[in-house]
């Protein structure tokens, strides 16, 4: 019954993918790339992860979509960059040859999983596969240190990321103008 | 007794000396890097620190001793205890450290802490105007905080902790003036020499653990008896029993390893007087008197114990007939008297060797501080050929060096006669084999008594044979003759500690030492072993024996060499050979140049030239050119490119899942 | 939904295999990062797709979302580290061309 929807969801997901890779302005980038999460997200929600749905359409789309046209935009990057049209970089040898290993690693690892699962069940657990108070259970509990290590990085990166787009004001020895 | 915490402070005071002394030494260089002629500075305040850690422990030392003379028999032989310290705790084997002081270590700490007061405040007029005055003291201190751990430690693993220990101030009292050169090589080879036997040492305690379980002296000597029983486990016993006498070898300079202890008088001389004569060198016999059920029950062991000790004692008293050196001659004479402690030990009579320790501590103290004296006033001269009439200008040291060397010699009456000729008397007494070793004895002590008097008769009388306008002899400050005639008093009447049988009073110290050395004679017992089958009439006859070979030999040194050294040159024109041999104490340590020094060098050569030149340096090289080798054609895949990295990154994230696929 | 398993790998391997296409082939270090968010969600996906399979025949599994809730909190983390890498990098080169950066050529 829903399975139209995946299928149709997953293939704005793909298209999107697509765009990302092969559109010439950063622009067009990275607004494909806020088509495709907001396709997964979407998948999330049918799959029946609300909160995890909810967090990437928060994080993902919201914030980091931002800071990435944010800084598209602050760059004021146009599409004077690759020479070459982009699809002629396929047939780069290096690149066809990884191209071939994860394709093989992909198929390996359908084949080898395939028969594996058991039937899905959609109706298991009253379709609430996140439900966020027993995740809130666990992720104060069994990942306490986890979670700890999580606000110790997010410091970190906020002071490393200062630390970085701060400007130098004067007498820098690298080069860095001011 | 059990928990006087007292005891600890015996050892700490005189290490907590040694670390104000250490600092005061530093604060001295620090203030003479400012102003060089700063002279002693704080550092002056270093003797008058180490005196009074030294009088500090002397004084728990003495409480100690009264706390255990009010004990009785019984409680005697478990000595007054500290509480334990759980030092070390590994399943099985546990090592509780506590301080014992038992009849034993009663007399080794009342004469390390009385002497080292003595020779404390000695060093304080000798070594003043050193530069290292402060260092001096702060070894000093450190050396007898280890040597009473050594004596007062209840188990054999906190004994090698102070076995150790005065083994490193030994090396770096030797070593003082370094500067010089010579004394720093004198030191290292004391400290290698020592070495060998320190690793005999361990040997024989992983023996001991093996055997009894334990390191604590009071339970090995608890379990000799089962093992006397059980029959199985003697050759094991006796092995361990022969390597801990290799390590008292090393320590207490016996033969083959008695070539360090001459080589040691670079060192200055209150400290030959403190290490090499008084205490560290004795550390052997404590440790063989403080195992003495180990030794009872092994009497081959025993034997060859009195084989080293008397061939020792042979060779250093010929040896020391034809040394110059007045300190060297004091040098051979330790070692030739440590042989005799060890052959008293030897007859399975404990006590006779400590008499004889006892005693010796006295008189060789007092011979090396008069020798320093002397030394002294003749601005470090030590050559006796250079001396002579000295009697004049030193009268003190003159008047104690004679007690000492009486006592020394074995003259009647004094306290090397006694304890001397109680150790000849016990091994004529035992028979059998030891008749020999009496033997060697004998003639060792008549030697003793020659080249003691040769030595009196070189330097304080004849005619002056030095520099009378430039060497101007002097009687040294007080602080130096004080512990002297303190010394001359103890050696001329030590021998009332332990009188002979057939006087009266007689025994004192072997009574007072029977709580332990009971251990060692209840195996006698068993083992069926016999101290000694001499009666009265033979013990009159020996003494008699012992004084007329003194007084002789006495005088044919005395009288031979009042007009000075030239006998000497006579006998070196008669027999080049002899004396030659004499003179270099046997040639030892030629022997040990051709049989280990050029080996061991042939050795290092080899491993130096082809394993590490070779092989390792090989190796090395060859694992830094492979590098280079394999850098060179590799390092083109660093590209500069990020991509190209990130690629190589998915290949191998790819390698990884496949093998995680389809292991 | 009844999708089976298998298809949400599918997709999963898909979408990362644009991303690290993208990765490869582009020069452009905002596409380049842009390509790494798209690889971060489809491992995101696998994880969910697992707990869902999990979950679907035994207790709630809560593994595969906490995974995914750190997995998107660690991209956050990366993406605003990178993006200020970016801009540090252009203020440098005047240009944000990976292949500008190749100092480390052996």
């Amino acid at each position: 019954m829903a399975s139209p929807l995946f299928y149709a969801l997953s293939a704005i997901a793909i298209l999107c993918a697509l765009g990302v890779v092969i559109a010439r302005n950063p622009m067009q980038s990275v607004l494909n790339l806020l088509g495709s999460f907001v396709a997964l997200a979407a998948i999330y929600l049918l799959s029946g992860f609300q909160f995890l749905a909810a967090a990437q359409i928060l994080v993902y789309a919201g914030a980091i979509m931002v800071l990435f046209i944010f800084v598209v935009m602050l760059l004021n990057l146009t599409d004077r960059e690759e020479g070459q049209p982009i699809l002629m970089g396929l047939f780069n040898g290096r690149v066809i040859g990884s191209l071939a290993v994860f394709a093989g690693l992909a198929v390996s690892g359908l084949i080898s999983t395939t028969g594996n699962f058991a039937a899905v069940d959609a109706s298991a657990h009253g379709g609430d596969l996140d439900n966020m108070e027993s995740l809130a259970g666990v992720l104060f509990s069994k990942y306490m240190l986890p979670f700890e290590a999580a606000s110790l990085l997010l410091l970190a990166t906020l002071v490393g990321v200062m630390l970085l787009a701060k400007r130098e004001r004067s007498g820098s020895q690298d080069g860095g103008q001011a | 007794m059990k928990d006087y915490n007292l005891l600890w402070l015996m050892p700490l005071l005189p290490f907590l000396g040694s670390i104000v002394c250490g600092a005061l030494h530093f604060a001295t260089l620090s203030a003479r890097k400012k102003n060089p002629e700063v002279g002693a500075g704080p550092g002056a305040l270093a003797a008058p620190v180490a005196i009074l850690a030294m009088v500090g422990s002397f004084v728990v030392a003495v409480t100690a001793f009264f706390k255990l003379k009010g004990l009785d028999a019984a409680g005697r032989a478990m000595g007054v205890e500290s509480s334990p310290w759980h030092w070390i705790d590994m399943g099985p084997f546990s090592v509780d450290l506590s301080m014992v002081v038992d009849p034993l270590s009663a007399i080794m700490i009342l004469v390390i802490t009385g002497i080292g007061t003595l020779i404390h405040i000695y060093s304080s007029g000798y070594i003043k105007g050193d530069p290292g005055f402060a260092k001096f003291f702060a070894y000093l201190n450190l050396f007898v905080a280890m040597m009473l751990m050594l004596v007062l430690s209840s188990n054999l693993v906190g004994l090698f902790v102070g076995w150790e220990g005065v083994g490193l101030c030994s090396y770096l009292l030797i070593g003082f003036w370094y500067d010089k050169g010579w004394p720093a090589e004198a030191g290292q080879k004391a400290f290698v020499v020592n070495r060998i036997g320190d690793a005999c040492f361990l040997i024989g305690a992983f023996l001991l653990i093996r055997l009894f379980g334990t390191l604590d002296a009071s339970d090995i000597a608890a379990g000799v008896a089962g093992i006397l029983e059980n029959g199985e486990q003697m050759k094991d016993l006796g092995l361990a029993a022969l390597l801990m006498f290799g390590g008292a070898c090393g320590k207490s300079a016996q033969f083959p390893l008695m070539v360090w202890l001459p080589d040691a008088m670079a060192g200055p001389t209150p400290v030959s007087a403190l290490i090499h004569a008084a205490t560290m060198v004795t550390a052997g016999v404590y440790l063989i008197a403080r195992m003495n059920p180990v030794y009872a029950a092994c009497p081959d062991v025993l034997f060859f114990i009195g084989c080293v000790g008397a061939l020792t004692a042979f060779i250093g008293a010929t040896s020391a007939i034809r040394q110059t050196d007045i300190k060297k001659v004091l040098a051979y004479s330790t070692v030739s008297q440590l042989g005799y402690m060890f052959l008293g030990l030897s007859t399975g009579v404990w006590a006779a060797a400590v008499f004889h320790l006892v005693t010796h501590a006295f008189f060789k103290g007092l011979l090396f501080l008069g020798s320093g004296s002397v030394i002294h006033g003749m601005h470090h001269e030590q050559d006796m050929y250079k001396m002579g009439g000295l009697r004049k200008h030193m009268p003190k040291t003159f008047l104690t060096f004679m007690v000492g060397a009486a006592a020394l010699a074995g003259l009647p009456l004094l306290s090397g006669y006694f304890s001397k000729d109680e150790i000849l008397f016990l091994a004529f007494g035992h028979g059998g084999g030891y008749i020999v070793l009496w033997a060697v004895g004998l003639i060792s002590a008549a030697m003793t008594a020659y080249y003691t008097w040769r030595m009196v008769a070189l330097t304080f009388f004849g005619e002056e044979r030095f520099d009378v306008d430039k060497v101007h002899p002097h009687e040294s400050p007080t602080s130096m003759t004080m512990p002297l005639m303190v010394l001359a008093v103890l050696a001329a009447l030590g021998g009332l500690l332990n009188l002979p049988h057939v006087l009266p009073g007689y025994g004192v110290m072997k009574h007072w030492l029977e709580p332990v050395t009971d251990l060692g004679t209840r195996v006698f017992e068993a083992t069926g072993f016999v101290e000694s089958h001499a009666g009265a009439t033979t013990e009159w006859l020996l003494l008699a024996l012992g004084a007329g070979v003194a007084l002789l030999f006495s005088h044919l040194g005395f009288r031979r060499y009042l007009n000075g050294p030239e006998p000497d040159m006579a006998d070196a024109r008669r027999a080049p050979g002899l004396t030659g041999f004499l003179g270099n104490a046997w040639r030892l340590d030629g022997i040990f140049e051709i049989f280990i020094l050029i080996p061991v060098r042939l050795l290092s050569e080899f491993i130096s030239a082809i394993v590490d030149k070779l092989c390792i340096d090989g190796a090395v090289n060859g694992v830094a050119s492979m590098a280079k080798l394999i850098g060179d054609d590799t390092r083109k895949m660093t590209t500069g490119s990020v991509k190209s990295y990130a690629v190589w990154m998915g290949v191998g994230a790819a390698a990884l899942s496949l093998l995680l696929i389809w292991i | 939904m009844n999708v089976p398993t298998e298809h949400l790998l599918i997709l999963a391997a898909v979408l990362f295999s644009l991303g690290a296409l993208g990765f490869l082939l582009r020069r452009n270090l905002i596409v380049i990062l842009a390509s790494v968010e798209l690889m971060l969600n489809a491992a995101n996906l696998t994880f969910l797709a697992g707990a869902r399979a999990h979950s679907s025949v035994g207790p709630l599994n809560l593994d595969g979302p906490i995974f995914a809730l750190f997995v998107i909190l660690v991209a956050a983390c990366e993406a605003a580290l990178g993006l200020a890498l970016v801009i540090a990098f252009y203020r440098q080169k005047q240009s944000v061309d990976i292949e500008a950066a190749a100092e480390l050529r052996g």
